[in-house]
């Protein structure tokens, strides 16, 4: 093995943890606020790559389809939580039938994708871009945008949670939501705002994992999904910093166990990963953030 | 009867036997326990493997399929095996995960490792046949009818060694539920901190549990691969999991009859309900109708009952008051009203 494939592979490294590190912040952004493990996560990242798709097919940028998708990510995701699983939680659904609930929308939003698009492969419209080279890494116009796309939005959140008013509450009920609310904080609406930055995010990463893997199904979303948690789990789910590292350790590691071993086993890599850090360090890479809570009303 | 409806009701009896012992340990480990078992399918599978290589005879090179530790073991040492493979497994997933993992990261790590063990079944082509899986599984004691495994009386035979088996599961899932032990895995399942504080050994009944169910998980897979004589890694892929547990949430946890129907109505039911739909589109549209099914049948369960068709009895020990009726000594009681209203008054 050659050490200049090993750095090519550290390339398309940075290119997949972009993408992971959008959804495992999105993830984990949910569960850190209201403690639902929510793996329609994929459903809102496939429906958005369809909607993008649908606005590419009549002939619009597709960074302007991105941008179109990530509001469509951001409505879908706060429907789902304030009209599918606030009435469940309500009705007094714990945190372990929320899991099941979530997979159960999963599933139906997977499979009706199905019922509407069928089974065959579909890819963007992207005009070709120009080919960049540094030594080993050959990286295309269209992936550094997705790296710089995603270094600006995670950004945004940091300065968002850390600088802003809205970013105190949000932080504030996510650690805590009834002293949140006598504190004064409208929870429900700080819920929602929540739900729609992490569906935003969620939309982003849907496009940008279609456009890196060129073509893709109505399972694409759903194959990353696994990674995408174990990321987010590595770095102690409900934690955005966690994640953010968490998908950089994935990313890289399944990249350069490709160019290594079969590429067949990148995935693995990364679960054999999830596993040895979770025997060892069982709250995850970072346990402090990690408390067992109920879900939050 | 005709003989294709004998055949199908056979193929029913069998298939509902099958999903019968599975959903029997998994509400053993879920429903009793509250273990989030999100890899039990893997324990099927295994089950399934190890039964059909132990059938199949030695792999020779020249053959079309190739997988590892091919034997010809007579008929009851197959599933005896699959059942052991089956628990031997969960032993070991219990002593890596259960012991150190928080329970919802450790159903996360079954459903990553169902994930993985998918990907080398498919991969790793001379393990148990790659993504085309094992086929010309032979039936078990097909000679004494004759070697006709079509015949009408060996898959009469066939569904009444399955049910039987399927029974045997179910009554030890009841015993145990219904024993002493049982009452300490509901404690488990209830609150696991204070069932340790009253000096139950979470790990070891966890351990016992999920090698019960992994066993019959297990058996379960040996017997389903010894009837339809194939097996691949598109059968047992991670949502398969998730149809078990619709079955236990729509037919009712941690009691028999409950999982019994959950797993007649969901994977039976379903599965076969699809096929007397009309063809709507293609085939792929039916298909996506059938998973929009269970997707959408624990919503509604959930919704209107949360404890299943067949909830779980109401346990209360023998000759405990009624409900409503006071347990406390009359004159406490009145003290404390005493001090209540005073208070009030104040």
């Amino acid at each position: 093995m050659n050490g200049s494939a090993i750095v090519a592979a550290l390339g398309f490294g940075i290119v997949t943890a972009s993408i992971l590190s959008l959804g495992a912040v999105g993830f984990t952004l949910q569960y850190g606020m209201s403690n639902v493990f929510n793996l329609a996560f994929a459903g809102v990242m496939a429906g958005a790559e369809y909607v993008a798709l649908a606005i590419n097919r009549s002939g619009v940028n597709i960074w302007i389809c991105m941008a179109l998708a990530a509001l469509f990510g951001g409505f879908a995701s706060l429907v789902l939580n304030k009209f599918v699983y606030m009435p469940f939680i309500r009705r007094g659904v714990k945190a372990f039938g929320m899991v099941i609930i979530t997979l159960s929308v999963w599933t139906v939003i997977q499979y009706v994708i199905l019922a509407i698009v069928g089974s065959t492969a579909s890819s963007f419209r992207v005009s070709g871009s120009h080919l960049y080279v540094v030594g080993a890494i050959r990286l295309n116009g269209t992936q550094l945008i997705v790296i710089a796309i995603a270094v600006v939005l995670l950004l945004l959140l940091e300065a968002f949670l850390r600088m802003t008013l809205w970013g105190k509450a949000v932080r504030g009920a996510a650690a805590n939501a009834p002293l949140a609310r006598t504190s004064g904080i409208n929870v429900a609406r700080v819920m929602d705002v929540t739900w729609f930055i992490s569906g935003v995010f969620a939309g982003v990463a849907g496009v940008a994992l279609a456009m890196n893997v060129v073509s893709f199904t109505y399972t694409t979303a759903g194959g990353f999904l696994v990674v995408l948690v174990a990321a987010a789990i590595l770095g102690g789910v409900g934690r955005p910093s966690g994640a953010m590292f968490g998908a950089l350790i994935v990313g890289l590691a399944t990249e350069v166990s490709a160019a290594i071993f079969n590429p067949a086993y990148k995935d693995v890599t990364a679960f054999v990963l999830l596993a040895i850090v979770l025997v060892a360090k069982p709250a995850g890479l970072f346990p402090e953030a990690v408390q067992r809570k109920e879900v939050v009303l | 009867m005709s003989n294709p409806i004998i055949y199908y009701v056979t193929l029913l009896a069998v298939y509902g036997a099958v999903y019968a012992m599975a959903c029997a340990g998994l509400s053993l480990e879920f429903g009793v326990t509250g273990v989030i078992n999100f890899g039990y399918i893997i324990f099927q599978a295994a089950g399934a493997y190890t039964a059909a290589v132990l059938t199949l005879g030695p792999s020779s090179s020249s053959d079309f399929q190739h997988y590892i530790g091919g034997a010809r073991w007579p008929f009851p040492l197959p599933l005896i095996a699959a059942a052991v493979v089956g628990a031997a497994l969960s032993a070991g997933v219990a002593v890596l995960g259960i012991r150190r993992l928080r329970s919802d990261y450790l159903a996360i790590v079954l459903l990553v490792a169902s994930l993985i063990a998918t990907t080398v079944a498919t991969n790793a082509t001379r393990l148990v046949g790659g993504a085309a899986g094992l086929a010309l599984v032979p039936h078990p004691l097909v000679s004494l009818f004759n070697n006709n495994a079509q015949g009408v009386g060996y898959n009469v035979a066939f569904a009444v060694g399955a049910a039987v088996l399927a029974a045997l599961c179910l009554l030890i899932v009841h015993r145990i539920t219904e024993s002493p032990y049982g009452r300490r895995l509901r404690a488990l399942r209830e609150n696991e901190l204070a069932a340790e504080a009253q000096g139950i050994s979470t790990f070891r009944m966890h351990l016992v549990v999920v090698m019960v169910g992994g066993a019959m998980a297990g058996l379960s897979g040996g017997i389903l691969v010894q009837y339809i004589s194939a097996w691949a890694p598109s059968g047992w892929f991670y949502p398969e999991t998730f149809v078990f547990f619709t079955a236990l949430i729509v037919g009712g946890m941690a009691n028999n009859w409950g999982a019994l129907l959950g797993a007649i109505l969901v994977p039976l039911g379903i599965g076969e309900g699809v096929r007397y739909l009309p063809t709507i589109g293609s085939a792929t549209l039916t298909t996506a109708l059938q998973w929009i099914v269970i997707g959408l049948l624990p919503l509604v369960i959930f919704w209107f009952r949360p404890q299943g068709i067949i909830p779980e009895r109401r346990r209360r020990f023998a000759g405990a008051p009624r409900a409503g009726t006071p347990v406390v000594d009359r004159s406490l009681v009145n003290g404390a009203e005493l001090t209540a209203s005073s208070r009030g008054r104040s």
